[in-house]
């Protein structure tokens, strides 16, 4: 485990972080479409009580960090968004660690793990117009342009261009979970609201990369 | 209407204080975590055995918390799961060499947050598994469940599993009498009018004066139909019927019978529904081993009442007699 390592993993948590205060009214108004338009003020709720306890956050390793930061955010996270937000923090500190280095390879175990943790805790898969249906795909990607030896910054961008672009298809998709799951046909033609607000942090993250 | 209420926020704590005060000796109140716990645990010699839900349903699960039944119950506020750090802070003070059994209703939302305290302090070692708890037979799914609701029959589960932890039964064990009981355990319920949660202060649904809702969930939510009232014999034959036909309970068997009160209806009114449930039992040659009438797993303030059956044997039978000390005593 680098110094690296860590402060990567900690520019990313804390630009997610700030994004999801700093976006808390759009990510509402997304969910508001057909949702109940708690997501931004979950995800506010929560993300800024990590920015506040951050730095009293235990930093021994990356998976330590990263089960720190599940523990805040399914302590402040009301609904159903605290578990499953946690539980993909919790599984992306499990995949951090077994690995000695946090490289492209140990980046998409931690997006699995995080994404099968989601899955399981909150009953859903691919289809059900989740944001499953756009990290899931965007992490495929990863993995492919790793395979074919991309750069670590070309990684980044196909990752942020993927997520977006499978965010924005699930307007096709109809509700089969959630709150939304209550509109079932009228869900048809939005886009999943926290499909939307992952591809919005990621961008952030992408872009304002160190 | 008309409540004792002081500061809606603060309806659950107020409670939790007033119990802890009314039980010096035997409770144990924690505010940070809404916890009540037996004030002489953790019991290192046993199992603990942990309940949590939404408040507003009344024994259940803080009133029945000490020997015999449960070591601790942390609530969330009225109708809403408890937050995660509650429930993972609950465990891990409730920790015992022989392990930790969580024992939930299946709602969605209590779900996810046991499933990840349990995933969160197996991590940091203690032995803990989780039992979902599903008796009602009203509708497969529901708005707050995938799969059945759990309602009053937990209050079978509890009892056993608690009274099998006091004997000295292991984790495994115990969780294997939780499945058996909550297998054999059917309910139904009626509501003959909507509850007022103190936060909202007006009532959470709209139910007409002559109108009734077949298998109520205690949240409130919709069960199989509304119906215009009718006499109580009718609603009897109408909520028990389905519990029967479900297991199913036939000629010669032997059950628990209860018959809750929802939180709005006199005690003389849940006596006779026990009588006219008790009679047609008998008529289908199904013969009633224990008998419970009362509040047991209650939705505010809500008019209405739910039937559960168990279906006993000599080893549940024998785990349902077993002494309990908890705060709902009468004297």
């Amino acid at each position: 485990m680098t110094a690296t390592d860590l402060a990567d993993v900690e520019y990313v948590v804390r630009t997610l972080a700030a994004t999801a205060v700093e976006k808390e009214k759009e990510f509402g108004d997304l969910d508001a479409v057909v949702g109940d338009g708690d997501l931004g003020y979950s995800l506010a709720r929560g993300f800024e009580k990590v920015l506040t306890d951050w730095d009293s956050l235990k930093r021994d390793d990356v998976a330590t960090f990263l089960q720190q930061i599940a523990l805040v955010i399914s302590s402040r996270i009301g609904g159903t968004s605290g578990p499953l937000w946690g539980t993909a923090f919790l599984r992306a500190s499990a995949a951090a660690k077994t690995v000695d280095t946090i490289d492209g390879t140990a980046v998409v175990a931690m997006l699995r793990g995080a994404t099968d943790g989601i899955k399981a805790r909150g009953n859903a898969d691919l289809g059900d117009k989740t944001l499953l249906d756009a990290l899931v795909p965007a992490t495929d990607e990863l993995e492919r342009q790793i395979s074919a030896g991309a750069s670590p910054e070309e990684c980044r961008k196909a990752f942020a261009a993927k997520t977006r672009e499978c965010a924005d298809a699930t307007s096709k998709l109809e509700a089969k979970r959630g709150r939304a799951s209550y509109s079932g046909e009228r869900s048809i033609g939005s886009p999943d609201a926290g499909a939307v607000a992952v591809a919005i942090l990621i961008e952030r993250i992408v872009a304002d990369w160190p | 209407m008309k409540k004792f209420v002081n500061d809606p926020q603060q309806f659950v704590p107020e409670m939790l204080e007033g119990l802890a005060l009314a039980n010096p000796d035997t409770l144990k109140y924690v505010p940070e975590y809404n916890l009540i716990m037996r004030a002489d645990g953790p019991d290192q010699g046993k199992v603990s055995i942990v309940q949590g839900s939404g408040s507003g349903h009344e024994p259940a699960h803080v009133m029945i918390v000490g020997k015999g039944m449960l070591d601790a119950a942390c609530p969330g506020d009225v109708f809403a799961a408890p937050p995660f750090d509650y429930v993972y802070e609950t465990t891990k003070l409730l920790a015992s060499p022989k392990g930790v059994l969580l024992l939930v209703n299946n709602y969605t939302g209590d779900k996810m947050v046991f499933e990840m305290a349990q995933e969160m302090s197996s991590a940091d070692g203690i032995e803990v598994k989780t039992l979902f708890i599903n008796d009602d037979v009203s509708v497969e799914d529901s708005t707050y469940t995938i799969g059945r609701r759990g309602v009053a029959g937990n209050f079978f589960v509890i009892k056993a599993v608690a009274a099998a932890a006091e004997r000295g039964a292991d984790l495994d064990e115990v969780i294997r009498i939780g499945e058996k009981v909550n297998s054999v355990t059917r309910t139904m319920g009626v509501a003959l009018t909507a509850c007022t949660p103190p936060a909202k202060g007006s009532p959470l649904f709209d139910l007409g004066e002559d109108e009734i809702e077949m298998g109520v969930g205690i949240h409130g939510e919709p069960g199989r139909r509304r119906a215009k009232m009718m006499p109580a014999n009718e609603i009897v034959e109408e909520i028990l019927g389905p519990v029967v036909k479900d297991l199913p309970f036939g000629d010669g068997d032997r059950v628990a019978l209860m018959v809750n009160g929802l939180g709005g209806t006199p005690i003389s009114e849940l006596y006779l529904l026990y009588g006219q449930a008790h009679k047609r039992l008998a008529e289908q040659g199904i013969s009633v081993g224990r008998s419970y009438v009362g509040e047991y797993c209650t939705s505010l303030d809500m008019a209405g009442a739910s039937i559960t059956l168990v279906k006993l044997d000599e080893e549940i039978e024998s785990l349902l007699m077993d002494p309990a000390e908890i705060p709902i005593r009468v004297f």
